[in-house]
C-alpha cells in the first residue's frame, strides 16, 4: 500500500472501492480539501455499522438515562422515548411543561375529561409516574382505593368468568380484565407482529400496554422471544439516526447522525443503500422522486418491454448486431461503422462539442397539439428516459462480464510469468470507477426526466452528456486495455470522476 | 369438537332471553359457532320494509378475533360488496375482545341506517352515492322491494 492515511480515510466512506482508491485523491486536491472532505467529495457520508448488541447497549444508556432524570420505569421510559425520536431532551422538556398531556399523547393515560380536574394537573401526571407503577395495575398494588378489592369477586367481560378480584389487571384508562384473559390476547397480538403498539382490551380505547405487563403474563419463551424481537424492530425504526440494512439475512445496524439521502455500504454483506430511504442509492435524484420513477416503471413495465432489444441493425449496413459488452459506442463488425447503441447516430458527432444524444427535446408547440398527440408526446418522452436507465443498467451488467473475462485472461497472464498481478491492478481500478460512473449515470436519467424544462435543466444535461461521453470513452478504452496506453487510461478515469463529482456537487441536493 | 367457551354460552342465552329490536341471532342446531341472523332494514332508511338474512360465524379464537359476518341477501350498499362482505371498522382493525355479537349486530344495523361512501368497499355504488344520492338511494329502494321483501 502507498498511502495508508489515504486509505483509512476512504474506507469509512466508500467501502465499496477500498482497495483501488489511489487514484481518487490524485491531482488538484489540496490539502484543505483533504481535510475537510465533506467539501471535497460530494458523497462523503460518516457512518457506523453496529450489531443488535451495539444498539441495545446504546437505547439502554438511553432509557437509563431517562430513568435517572425522571423516575419512571424503563418500560415507560422506553415508550416516551419511541413517540420523541429517542431525543431525551425533547421528552423532559414536555415533561417539565405538562406532564399529563404527555403521557396522554404517548397513549400511556387515556385522555382525560375537562371535568377530572385532579387527573389533568401535572402534578397527578407525575404521581402516577412515581407510584413505580409502571401505568398498569397489577393486584398486589391495587390497595385500598380501587374499586374492587382482592378478595371480591368479578366479573371479566372477556371470559364472562367470576374470578377473585387479584386476578385481575388494569391500566391507567382502569379498563380491567382477567389475567387469562389479558394473556390469551397479547399471545394474539405479537403473533401478528404486534409489540408495543399493543392496546388495551376495551372497545375504542387507545391506552397503550406497557412492556413490563406484557412480559409479567406471557410466559411461554417463544412468545416472549417474538415480543422482544418485534419491539426491538420498532425501536430501530423510530430512531432518526438508525437503519436496518437491507442486505439478505443481514443483522447489521448502519448508524449516522448525518440523515441524509447519502449512500451507506454495510461492512458486514457489502450491502449498499441510501441511508434516507433504505433503497437503492440514487444520486443524484432524491428520495420521493426516485420512488415515484421506479413505481412509473413498474406501472409501464408492458409498454417498455419491447424497447430491451440486445440487438439493432447497422444504421450503415443495416447488419444485425448483437450488443455483448457495457460500451455503447460502437463499431460495425461488417463495416466498421462507428456509431451509438442509444440513438444509432454516428459516433464521431457525439465526441467532443455537445452530445446530444442523452437529451430529450421537448415538441415546443406541444400545448396547442391534440390530447391524442399530447399523450403520444408523453410516451416518447417517457420511452426516451426508460431506454436510457434501462440501458446503462444493462451495460452495468456487461461491463461487470467483461471484468470477469479481464480477470481471467490476466490470471493465465501471470501464470505465464508476463508480470504480476500489481502490475495489473491498475486495470481493476478502472473498472471499478467505470462501474461508479455508470451507476451515477444511470440514476441521471430519472433526474432529468422529472425536471423542469429552463436553464438549470439545460445545464444539468451538458453536465449529463459530459459525463455520458467522458464514461464511454473509458469504457471503450477498458474493453481494449492491454492495448490501450496506461497515461491515457489514468487521464480517462480522472476525467470521468471529475465530471461525476462536478455534476453531484451542483445537483445532489443532501444538504439536511 | 372442544367445549365451548362460557363466554360464548352466556352471549347466545343473552342474545335469545333479551333480542335487539329488529335482529334476530339463533345458533345452528349442529353447530353453536355459526348464527343465522335476521336484520330488519332501519325505519326512515332505503332499506325500510326489507327483511336481511346474515350468516356469523365465531372463529376458534373468538374473542380475540372477529366474529366473521356477511350478508346473505343481496343489498345495494356502498359498504357492502356483491359478496356480501361488510366494511366495517369493529369487524377489523377497531375490533376488541370486550365487544360482542349483540354489539357488532347493532353496528351493521347502524350502517344500514347511515352508509358511509367515503370508507367504499363496493366501488361503483359508493361512487354513485357520492354523485348522485337521490339515484343510489333509489337503487337501494329498489333492490330491498326485489331481493329483502318476501311477497
Ligand atoms: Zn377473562
Ligand atoms: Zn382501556
Ligand atoms: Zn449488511
Ligand atoms: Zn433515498
Ligand atoms: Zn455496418
Ligand atoms: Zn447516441
Amino acid at each position: 500500500m502507498e498511502s495508508d492515511i489515504e486509505m483509512e480515510l476512504e474506507s469509512d466512506n466508500d467501502g465499496e472501492y477500498d482497495d483501488d482508491y489511489d487514484y481518487y485523491n490524485t491531482g488538484e486536491d489540496c490539502d484543505v480539501e483533504r481535510l475537510d472532505p465533506k467539501r471535497a467529495d460530494p458523497e462523503y457520508f460518516e457512518y457506523d455499522c453496529l450489531t443488535v448488541e451495539d444498539i441495545e447497549k446504546l437505547l439502554n444508556e438511553l432509557v437509563e438515562k431517562l430513568n435517572t432524570i425522571l423516575q419512571i420505569t424503563p418500560s415507560l421510559a422506553k415508550v416516551l422515548l419511541l413517540e420523541h425520536q429517542w431525543n431525551n431532551t425533547v421528552v423532559v422538556e414536555k415533561y417539565r411543561q405538562d406532564a399529563n398531556a404527555l403521557l396522554v399523547t404517548a397513549r400511556i393515560k387515556p385522555p382525560t375529561s375537562s371535568a377530572d380536574a385532579a387527573s389533568t394537573s401535572a402534578a397527578a401526571a407525575a404521581q402516577l409516574l412515581k407510584m413505580g407503577s409502571s401505568g398498569y395495575k397489577a393486584p398486589p398494588a391495587v390497595g385500598g382505593n380501587a374499586n374492587t378489592p382482592p378478595y371480591r369477586s368479578q366479573m371479566c367481560p372477556v371470559c364472562a368468568s367470576s374470578q377473585l378480584g387479584d386476578k385481575f389487571y388494569s391500566l391507567a384508562c382502569g379498563h380491567s380484565f382477567c389475567k387469562d384473559c389479558w394473556t390469551m390476547y397479547f399471545e394474539t397480538q405479537i403473533f401478528q407482529g404486534i409489540s408495543i403498539q399493543i392496546g388495551c382490551m376495551a372497545p375504542m380505547c387507545n391506552v397503550r400496554v406497557p412492556e413490563d405487563l406484557v412480559l409479567t403474563l406471557v410466559t411461554r419463551p417463544v412468545m416472549r422471544d417474538k415480543y422482544q424481537q418485534f419491539a426491538f424492530k420498532d425501536y430501530v425504526k423510530s430512531h432518526p439516526e438508525l437503519r436496518f440494512c437491507p442486505g439478505p439475512n443481514c443483522q447489521i445496524i448502519v448508524q449516522s447522525s448525518e440523515i441524509s439521502a447519502k449512500r451507506a455500504i454495510c461492512k458486514v454483506c457489502r450491502t449498499g443503500f441510501c441511508f434516507k430511504c433504505g433503497m437503492d442509492y440514487h444520486a443524484p435524484t432524491d428520495c420521493q422522486v426516485i420512488k415515484k420513477w421506479l413505481t412509473k416503471c413498474a406501472d409501464d413495465s408492458e409498454t417498455a418491454n419491447y424497447i430491451s432489444a440486445h440487438t439493432k441493425d447497422c444504421p450503415k449496413c443495416h447488419i444485425c448486431i448483437e450488443k455483448n459488452g457495457g460500451c455503447n459506442h460502437m463499431q460495425c463488425f461488417n463495416c466498421k461503422h462507428d456509431f451509438c447503441w442509444m440513438c444509432l447516430g454516428d459516433w464521431k458527432t457525439h465526441g467532443s462539442e455537445y452530445y446530444e444524444c442523452s437529451r430529450y427535446k421537448d415538441n415546443p408547440n406541444i400545448a396547442n397539439e391534440s390530447v391524442h398527440v399530447q399523450a403520444r408526446e408523453a410516451l416518447k418522452k417517457y420511452l426516451h428516459y426508460y431506454e436510457r436507465w434501462e440501458n446503462h443498467s444493462k451495460s452495468l451488467k456487461l461491463e461487470q462480464q467483461t471484468i470477469e473475462r479481464l480477470r481471467q485472461r490476466i490470471n493465465t497472464k501471470v501464470m505465464n510469468g508476463s508480470g504480476t498481478w500489481i502490475d495489473w491492478q491498475y486495470l481493476f481500478n478502472a473498472a471499478g470507477l467505470l462501474a461508479k460512473c455508470r451507476y451515477t449515470l444511470q440514476y441521471t436519467y430519472p433526474y432529468a426526466y422529472y425536471m423542469e424544462a429552463g436553464s438549470r435543466k439545460n445545464l444539468f444535461e451538458y453536465q449529463q452528456a459530459q459525463l455520458e461521453a467522458e464514461i464511454e470513452n473509458l469504457s471503450w478504452k477498458i474493453e481494449r486495455a492491454e492495448t490501450t496506453d496506461l497515461g491515457d487510461l489514468e487521464n480517462q478515469m480522472d476525467i470521468a470522476e471529475k465530471r461525476r463529482t462536478t455534476l453531484l456537487k451542483d445537483f445532489f441536493p443532501v444538504a439536511v | 369438537m372442544s367445549s365451548l367457551p362460557r363466554r360464548i354460552i352466556k352471549e347466545t342465552q343473552r342474545l335469545m332471553q333479551e333480542p335487539v329490536p329488529g335482529i334476530n341471532a339463533i345458533p345452528d342446531e349442529n353447530n353453536a359457532r355459526y348464527f343465522h341472523v335476521i336484520v330488519t332494514g332501519p325505519n326512515d332508511s332505503p332499506f325500510e320494509g326489507g327483511v336481511f338474512k346474515l350468516e356469523l360465524f365465531l372463529p376458534e379464537d373468538y374473542p380475540m378475533s372477529a366474529p366473521k359476518v356477511r350478508f346473505i341477501t343481496k343489498i345495494y350498499h356502498p359498504n357492502i360488496d356483491r359478496l356480501g362482505r361488510i366494511c366495517l371498522d369493529v369487524l377489523k382493525d377497531k375490533w376488541s375482545p370486550a365487544l360482542q355479537i349483540r354489539t357488532i349486530l347493532l353496528s351493521i344495523q347502524a350502517l344500514l341506517s347511515a352508509p358511509n361512501p367515503d370508507d367504499p368497499l363496493a366501488n361503483d355504488v359508493a361512487e354513485l352515492w357520492k354523485v348522485n344520492e337521490a339515484e343510489a338511494i333509489r337503487n337501494a329502494r329498489e333492490w330491498t322491494q326485489k331481493y329483502a321483501v318476501e311477497d
